[in-house]
């Protein structure tokens, strides 16, 4: 029996006035629909300059010219096509204590890589969670997007996160710099702050979106408690209740405070979301108050 | 010391009860649950390990202690535990008021239930202030109508309150529940205290003795009675116009008495009645009567059963019966020779035969209607019977015909068809019909059906022949296979109805044939189900409510009319060591002590500190301290965090 896929027909069309932003400006980058700092062949005029030998005649300024006989040349601002590699984790803690962090983690990756499609952004789309695994590359308009979406769809929740491991094979297999989209819990034993610093260092931009279940931040459960990892297996007994819930939701929040600072400090963006909250909320609000998307 | 609502094995399944719960719940309190998290960071800062938390929990059942003594508390609050001998309590007395039918009867110019009302008001009030009372009203059901109540006014209303009703008192089985209700109470037990007259229904052989402390408040009851006590009436086996009548009198006093049964007969109410008889009986004391009547009428109506001259029991001197027309059955028969059927017809009496001729035939016609030898243009919306059909027009089709063939049998499996018995006749010219697999072959020849019956509505019978032009009309079988297809058509105007008037109470009916308990219904007046019994052909059922009780069985209705109050046949002589006179009681001062309030506070307290001490309170204070923090951090902003 065919599963129903990921997204409906009705939220895809509302999601086609969107584009993917980014803030930094990639030199050596043309094409597309975001505006860079850097001028070249673009449709908006940006500034003049004076003309140098050898600079595009097309472009001189013949109307100054007539008016001051000064020869000035015409700048314009460039629309570069830059690269968005987004990493989806699909390491098992998305998949704990139940599915829905995982199914919302899909259905927003399958969301960005359609708004990318109907730009005619290219979009590299990578499931990991102790390595980068399963490349789908999102290219050529929105009529590709049914077979990438089955495919996204098609993902399980398996494996530790490796998050130092993960980017040090990205940054290997990448070497041009761009928009790096990342939907995790962030939930890494190991910590995930060295290695999202690691992808700042090398000039990538940054989307930081954390997906979190209600019980991973505010955790019903009370009395003894016996836990286990999904991920490590590693096991943990404690006596939790009312007080502990509070401190533990505290250092949650610590925690995703970190990953936001680290994100906006780099003039990257983040949003945060709990899965209780609607895909739609995420996108037409927190996403687009985020400058994510626009 | 001692507890005055329960007793003290009541007080310990109560306390074990609540305890095991509360221990129950403080052990699913604090059971480990297993869940698998995403990740175990945040755990190790929220909390310490278990080990410590079990060692805290080890300290902890001072919590559970708490709860349970605060608890028992409770539980003896509810008690009512007193300080103090339990003699010094109050005692729970039974006061058992006869409300049985014999009360209404008048004795001067009040009723013995006025004057049962007095002495039990009297009785009330000689009793101590601190005992307590339970009211029970007895007639044939014993009913509580208060609790155990120390409050006088409260019982001196339900007291008042009381009203004879419909049937006779059942001694044993009232003072059996006094004496059930007070060794159920946890108080004292006190007397049990009879109000009323020594007639009764009659004791059981096997009835248990009477209690030891029971106490006998008799009204004197002299008075001379004669009443009526059953009415049957049934229609005559060969008349059925006429109403066989039953009377049964008798005298319950002591002076033999001449009194006159008349009956009369009319509509509901006074007006337009007619005599319908009457006859003068002499009944010695304690003697039963019984005069028998004859009426006829077809008529639906009301018949009146009077006993004169009346007496201070007035309540037995009449009786009112319904009495239910005798259905008929219209038929219209279209028949160009009227004559060959109308003997037929004429054999059964509840049967109203229109002739009428074919060319007259209207399809609306109600009843049953016979078709001679003729196919109407239009089926009968009635019930039909079909008498030599034309081919192109039966209803059931025509399979051949056939000449000179000896008739083969009849299916005595059918009802219409039952008991038939036919030897050695011909038919000389009949139709053999092709039935449906739903339909009945009556009678057949080698052939085939030649008699085939249609259930269903309408039901329909087809004859290949005619019963009076052929041999079957020398036979025995031609009246009564008529006998049998009307009964089928209609077994409504062949039931049989027989009528009785009674007292209420309990009714034994002994049934003409065995009827299946699940062809059995007892209608009560309003309509209802009423529970019953049959065994070995006797329907017994038990009806409190005066008014008429319906029981049909197969072809039978009987009709109880049941508005006769039901008079105990036997006078009850209390025992000799019973006391019989108002008791005085000693006043005595209440030297107990009540501690309930005390109790209920402390237990209270206990409950309130418990929840301090180890309880959401102090979860709740804590959460206050560390909300502040959690709302800062919820609410930083990326801009703050930026900074």
């Amino acid at each position: 029996m065919p599963s129903a896929p990921l997204l409906d027909r009705e939220f895809l069309e509302k999601l086609e006035r969107f584009a993917i932003q980014w803030q930094k400006s990639f030199a050596g980058l043309v094409g597309g629909h975001n505006l860079s700092r850097f001028a070249g062949a673009g449709q908006e005029f940006l500034d003049h300059r004076n003309f140098h030998h050898g600079d595009d005649l097309r472009a001189v300024n013949w109307r100054a010219y007539l008016r001051l006989e000064k020869l000035f040349l015409k700048m314009f601002q460039v629309e570069p096509r830059v690269p968005v590699r987004m990493l989806v984790d699909v390491s098992q803690s998305m998949a704990a204590p139940h599915v829905q962090k995982f199914e919302y983690a899909r259905k927003l990756a399958a969301a960005l890589c359609y708004v990318g499609l109907v730009r005619l952004d290219s979009i590299e789309v990578h499931a990991f969670s102790s390595r980068l695994s399963q490349r789908l590359f999102a290219t050529g308009g929105r009529h590709r997007f049914p077979a990438l979406m089955d495919k996204i769809a098609a993902w399980e929740a398996q494996g530790a996160t490796d998050y130092l491991a993960t980017i040090r094979e990205f940054i290997g297999d990448y070497s041009q710099r761009g928009l790096v989209i990342i939907i995790s819990d962030f939930l890494d034993d190991r910590g995930c702050e060295r290695a999202l610093e690691y992808l700042i260092d090398f000039g990538h931009e940054l989307m930081l979106l954390q997906i979190w279940a209600d019980e991973d931040r505010l955790p019903p459960w009370r009395g003894e408690l016996d836990l286990r990892d999904a991920e490590t297996g590693a096991a943990l007994r404690l006596d939790f209740d009312d007080v502990a819930r509070q401190r533990y939701t505290l250092a949650f929040d610590e925690y995703a405070a970190q990953i936001q600072a680290l994100a906006l400090r780099s003039g990257g963006r983040y949003a945060g979301v709990a899965t209780s909250q609607p895909i739609e909320d995420l996108i037409f609000g927190e996403l687009i108050r985020a400058r994510g998307i626009a | 010391m001692y507890l005055l609502n329960l007793s003290f094995l009541q007080f310990l399944t109560v306390f074990g009860s609540i305890s095991a719960f509360a221990v129950a719940l403080y052990l699913l309190d604090r059971s480990r649950r297993r869940q698998v998290v995403s990740t175990l960071r945040f755990w190790v800062a929220a909390e310490q390990p278990a080990a410590a938390a079990h060692r805290r929990h080890i300290q902890q059942p001072w919590s559970l202690v708490l709860q349970l003594l605060s608890m028992a508390l409770l539980v003896l609050a509810i008690a009512q535990l007193r300080l103090g001998a339990r003699l010094d309590a109050g005692r729970d007395h039974v006061l058992v008021l006869d409300t049985s039918a014999w009360m209404a009867a008048r004795s001067g110019n009040r009723t013995l239930m006025d004057l049962a009302r007095d002495r039990a008001r009297r009785y009330l009030r000689a009793l101590p202030a601190r005992d307590r009372v339970m009211l029970v009203r007895a007639d044939a059901l014993a009913t509580p109508a208060t609790a155990f109540e120390p409050d006088r006014r409260k019982l001196e209303a339900a007291i008042q309150a009381s009203r004879p009703g419909a049937t006779a008192l059942n001694l044993d089985q009232a003072l059996a529940f006094a004496r059930h209700i007070q060794s159920q109470a946890a108080g004292r037990g006190g007397e049990i205290a009879f109000v009323g007259t020594s007639r009764i229904a009659a004791r059981e052989a096997s009835a248990p003795p009477l209690p030891r402390n029971l106490r006998v408040l008799l009204v004197p009851d002299p008075i001379e009675n004669c009443g009526l006590r059953k009415i049957g009436m049934r229609r005559s086996a060969s008349d059925p116009g006429l109403w066989e009548i039953y009377v049964s009198a008798r005298n319950y006093g002591s002076q033999p008495r001449n009194v006159t049964l008349a009956l009369d007969f009319g509509p509901g109410g006074p007006e337009g009645r007619v005599a319908a008889g009457s006859q003068r009986l002499t009944l010695p004391p304690g003697a039963e009567k019984e005069a028998s009547f004859e009426y006829r009428t077809e008529a639906a109506g009301i018949l009146g059963v009077s006993l004169s001259p009346h007496d201070a029991f007035p309540g037995d001197d009449r009786a009112e019966l319904e009495l239910p027309a005798q259905p008929t059955l219209a038929v219209t028969v279209y028949s160009a020779e009227p004559e060959l059927l109308k003997p037929l017809l004429a054999a059964t009496p509840r049967v109203a035969a229109v002739y009428r001729k074919p060319e007259d035939y209207r399809s609306d016609d109600t009843g049953l209607v016979i078709l001679d030898r003729f196919a109407p243009p239009r089926r009968p919306a009635a019930d039909s019977l079909w008498i030599d059909p034309p081919a192109a027009g039966s209803p059931i089709p025509v399979r051949r015909v056939v000449d000179d063939q000896p008739f083969a049998g009849w299916d005595s499996s059918e009802p219409a068809a039952a008991g038939l018995r036919t030897k050695d006749f011909k038919l000389e010219h009949a139709t053999v019909f092709d039935p449906a697999p739903g339909d009945s072959r009556i009678g057949e020849v080698d052939a085939g059906p030649v008699i085939v019956a249609r259930p269903g509505h309408p039901k329909i019978v087809v004859f290949g022949f005619h019963p009076a032009l052929s041999a079957l009309r020398y036979e025995l079988a031609a009246p009564l296979l008529f006998a049998n297809l009307l009964r089928w058509y209609s077994p409504e105007i062949f039931r049989r109805w027989e009528i009785a008037g009674g007292s209420v109470g309990s009714v034994k009916l002994q049934m003409d044939q065995d009827t299946p308990p699940s062809d059995v219904r007892v209608t009560a007046p309003d309509g209802s189900q009423v529970p019953f019994t049959v065994r070995d052909r006797t329907l017994d059922f038990f009806s409190g409510v005066p008014g008429p009780v319906r029981v049909a069985a197969a072809d039978h209705e009987y009709i109880y009319s049941l508005t006769l109050p039901q008079i105990g046949d036997a006078v009850w002589e209390p025992p000799a060591d019973a006391l019989k006179t108002i008791p005085h009681f000693p006043l005595t001062l209440d030297s107990s002590t009540d501690l309930w309030r005390i109790l209920a506070l402390a237990g209270g307290a206990g409950l309130l500190a418990e929840w301090i001490l180890f309880g959401h309170f102090r979860r709740f204070r804590q959460s206050r301290v560390l909300r502040p923090v959690l709302l800062r951090a919820k609410s930083s902003d990326p801009e703050e965090v930026r900074r």
